[in-house]
């Protein structure tokens, strides 16, 4: 039977990432999925740690959060950890359709409910979004779209907002992922930014549901600012994401021509334990169950969502390896008074505790399963949500728990 | 705080558990291309919800989804998406009534080897302008899909009369299920199948079989796609009894025969057939990293592209093929980063849905130019067919490129068209 040298479980950023550092080590590697992965559901861009003010230095804060927060993921992963994942993620995407910063901190880019978020990396086509100002940006939205309301938008931002009909292409009730797929044609995006023109009156700035395409963004982003005659930028909506599918289509494009097995769509039920290690794992696709064996495997299976972790009414458990959870006492301290509050609540904290190898380990600090490691949001000690980290932790612990897998 | 290490039960798979992430919505290739469907997040578990079994069908539009089955692998929780529309399709279907078409089309099955002894005549008259345009007017098969051709002999024809020098002694025994189309309509993959297996130091054998009953399941006859399965488990139980495991070519074949059997149609022997039943190249694959054949491909220098069958991603063993055609020296192997080829088997021969096949097919079509390969390869002969008609290139099974690989007798089917 095949012995792979890693094993993968989850589809998310996390999982993506451990699979893709051990592919590039030389590995030979399985990922399984139950599902696509939390990419298309939040992926819009690259948030490492936006709850530090804009005109931080990342690393310096970075470095002072760590100090602060001892436990944090990335005390795990320091920032050189951080610094060196977020950079080979980068490697991914080459010109044209690149992500980058803004400066050398944090960078604030207008959402799909007209907020404004902070955020570290951005593709190519949100840079002109970051730093707007009320006067010189138009928000376009389509007639028959409802999943992008381009007066909501504008109102909160304090711009002018138009929507389009463009009838003759039967746009009503198309969905996001029609309209990109749509934009991928010249002759319709060129259209698309005749229409957009008309309708401009001085601005210098065009903001547009992120529906950019998918085979090549920086091809529609330079289509539509060459036609309107304006810097143009998408704009992160409901899921599924698109640019959240551009990131998971360019792993998984990488994965498989590197020789990586992918395997989504259904569940890993059950584990084989034996003398303090994972001995294989099984994958359950009706009538069948198959055992998969590697020499160490990766748990990347992300939180409530993802399936990684399950409540039932008093606790919260890891299904899998049964790994002990770090949470609250009881469900009544799961959630602070009052719920939306600057403060997280501290189920938001709840998740696995690991040594500095990213090995799970028990309430006396003892390492459980010595080939397991853990990724991701499952581990303990973060609240992605409050902190905007969620993809920064992804990507620097799944790309650690793959070097350690493979250093030992 | 404190740790815990109790497990709560996992939930079932109802639609209630559908969270509304609209992951399905990125992959469903229909509503990619048409407003017409709503997609699997509103089909299958968002109109669940209003559906019962004493009330009217109202959502016509659930005869549009191709039982691709691609929303089905993403779900991040377990929702049995085409499941839901199969259901919902078949009680549509149950109450509008079926068409004379839906009747023929899904018993292609018992004029194929009619049809197959009288290609000569068969074979033309298919393509007269006018048989097509009544077949379009009369019985809305649609004039501008190729339709496949019938050869002679067939392949179980062609089996049964070869010296029998399968049965050498001492061979472990593999049986194969060929599926009505390698029989009537592309011989050549059974061929190719039998050479690539018996290089491997198999002894084939043939056992009966009928139609797997996939075809009815596309318009929602589950009575005749269960009458099938009990049939073909009759006839194959008796070889998987013995020990002996069972291959096949076609992947829609091998998914309804694995997956749809037991999980979806509730017959009785299902699990045990499928636990001896593999797809051709994950079988040959696994012997080699098992490192248990000594086969030596020889180098086929050339440019090549797979393309992954929808219904392989649903099997969910990788890409098997893939990982084989690797394997051969000077081969350049790319992988065709599509979703779905749109044909969604006798639903692109539909008049009132071709437009719709045509459309997804287009982005394929484009990602093939794009990589401009001499010959284009992938499991499913649906998938075939459609590529064959979007981009005019040649398109075969890869055990038809793997079979030139090996040192074998049966030259079969040239892989190369050199384009100058
Ligand atoms: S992917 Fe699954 S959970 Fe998400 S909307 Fe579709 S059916 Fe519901
Ligand atoms: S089975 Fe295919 S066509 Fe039908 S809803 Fe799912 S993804 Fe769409």
């Amino acid at each position: 039977m095949k012995r792979w040298d890693l094993i993968v479980i989850g589809t998310g950023l996390a999982g993506l990432t451990a699979a893709r550092t051990a592919i590039e080590m030389g590995a030979k590697v399985l990922i399984i999925g139950r599902g696509m992965g939390s990419v298309t559901l939040f992926g819009n861009t690259i948030d490492v740690l936006g709850c530090i003010p804009p005109e931080t230095d990342m690393e310096e804060g970075i470095t002072r959060w760590i100090a602060t927060n001892p436990h944090h993921p990335y005390a795990r992963t320091g920032w050189a950890g951080i610094a060196e994942s977020l950079s080979a993620f980068r490697g991914l995407f080459p010109p044209p359709y690149t992500f980058d910063t803004v400066g050398s901190g944090n960078s604030l880019v207008p959402t799909g409910a007209g907020t404004l978020r902070p955020t570290y990396l951005l593709p190519v086509t949100m840079t002109a979004g970051a730093g707007i100002s009320e006067a010189d940006t138009l928000i376009v939205g389509l007639k028959g779209f409802k999943d992008f309301q381009s007066d909501t938008v504008s109102l909160h931002l304090q711009c002018r907002g138009v929507n389009l009909s463009l009838p003759r292409y039967g746009l009503e009730g198309l969905t996001a992922i029609a309209l990109a797929r749509l934009m991928d044609e010249e002759p319709f995006r060129e259209r698309l930014g005749e229409a957009i023109r008309h309708q401009m009156a001085g601005e210098k700035r065009i903001g547009l549901p992120a529906i950019l395409g998918f085979r090549a963004p920086a091809d529609v982003l330079k289509t539509l600012e060459t036609v309107t005659g304006a810097r143009v930028f998408e704009i992160p909506m409901l899921p599924p994401s698109i640019p959240g599918l551009r990131i998971f289509h360019r792993y998984r494009e990488i994965l498989i021509a590197k020789g990586a097995t992918f395997l989504m769509g259904n569940p890993v039920t059950a584990a084989e334990l034996k003398d303090g290690r994972c001995a294989g794992i099984t994958v359950h696709n009706p009538p069948l169950s198959t055992v998969y064996r590697a020499e160490s495997y990766v748990l990347a299976t992300g939180r409530f969502l993802g399936g990684g972790l399950w409540a039932d009414m008093e606790r919260i458990a890891e299904p899998l390896f049964h790994l002990p959870i770090f949470q609250p006492e009881s469900r009544g301290l799961w959630f602070r008074e009052r719920f939306f509050q600057p403060e997280a609540h501290p189920i938001h904290r709840a998740g696995i505790v690991t040594d500095e190898y990213l090995r799970p380990v028990d309430a006396e600090g003892e390492v459980i399963l010595k080939n397991v490691r853990a990724a991701g949001s499952i581990l303990a000690h973060h609240q992605a949500i409050e902190e905007h980290s969620r993809e920064g932790i992804d990507i620097a612990t799944g790309d650690l728990a793959a070097r350690r897998s493979l250093a030992s | 705080m404190t740790h815990t290490d109790e497990i709560p039960t996992p939930p079932r798979n109802l639609p209630d558990v559908c969270v509304r992430c609209a992951t399905c919505m990125a992959v469903c290739p229909v509503s990619r291309v048409t407003p017409r469907f709503p997609g699997p997040k509103q089909a299958g578990p968002g109109a669940q919800r209003f559906r019962s079994a004493s009330e009217a069908s109202v959502d016509d539009w659930i005869e549009l989804c191709t039982a691709c089955r691609l929303c089905d692998t993403v779900c991040p929780t377990g929702v049995p998406i085409s499941e839901l529309n199969l259901m919902a399709k078949a009680k549509y279907l149950d109450e509008r009534g079926r068409t004379f078409r839906d009747w023929l089309l899904v018993r292609s099955d018992l004029f194929g080897e009619w049809a197959s002894r009288f290609s000569r005549i068969v074979n033309p008259l298919m393509k007269n302008r006018t048989i097509r345009w009544l077949l379009d007017k009369v019985l809305e098969i649609d004039r501008r899909r190729a339709l496949p051709e019938y050869e002679t002999p067939t392949f179980r024809e062609w089996f049964s009369t070869r010296p029998a020098a399968s049965e050498a002694a001492g061979r472990p025994r593999i049986a194969y299920f060929h599926g009505c189309f390698t029989n009537t309509n592309e011989v050549d993959v059974g061929k190719a199948s039998v050479a690539l297996l018996e290089a491997h130091g198999f002894s084939v054998i043939i056992p009966p079989q009928r139609c797997c009953g996939i075809p009815r399941l596309g318009v929602g006859d589950l009575r005749g796609a269960r009458e099938m399965g009990l049939r073909n488990l009759s006839l194959l139980l008796p070889t998987v009894r013995e020990g002996t495991d069972i291959v096949f070519s076609s992947t829609s074949c091998g998914l309804m025969l694995r997956h749809e059997y037991g999980p979806l149609l509730n017959l009785p022997g299902a699990e045990e057939l499928a636990k001896r039943l593999f797809d051709i190249c994950e079988l040959l694959l696994r012997l080699r990293e098992e490192g248990k054949q000594a086969v030596q491909f020889r180098p086929l220098p050339m440019r090549a592209a797979y393309f992954a069958p929808c219904h392989m991603k649903s099997l969910n063993i990788g890409l098997p093929a893939l990982e084989l055609l690797r394997c051969v020296p000077g081969l350049d192997i790319r992988l065709i980063e599509a979703e779905c080829c749109g044909l969604g088997g006798l639903y692109g021969f539909k008049k009132e849905k071709y437009a719709i096949t045509e459309e997804i097919g287009r982005d394929l079509a484009k990602e093939v130019a794009r990589i401009d390969p001499e010959v284009i390869l992938t499991d499913c002969e649906g998938c075939r067919m459609q590529i064959r008609q979007l981009t005019r290139r040649k398109v075969l099974h890869p055990v038809q490129l793997l079979r030139f690989s090996i040192d074998t007798h049966d030259k079969g089917e040239r892989p190369l068209v050199r384009r100058q």
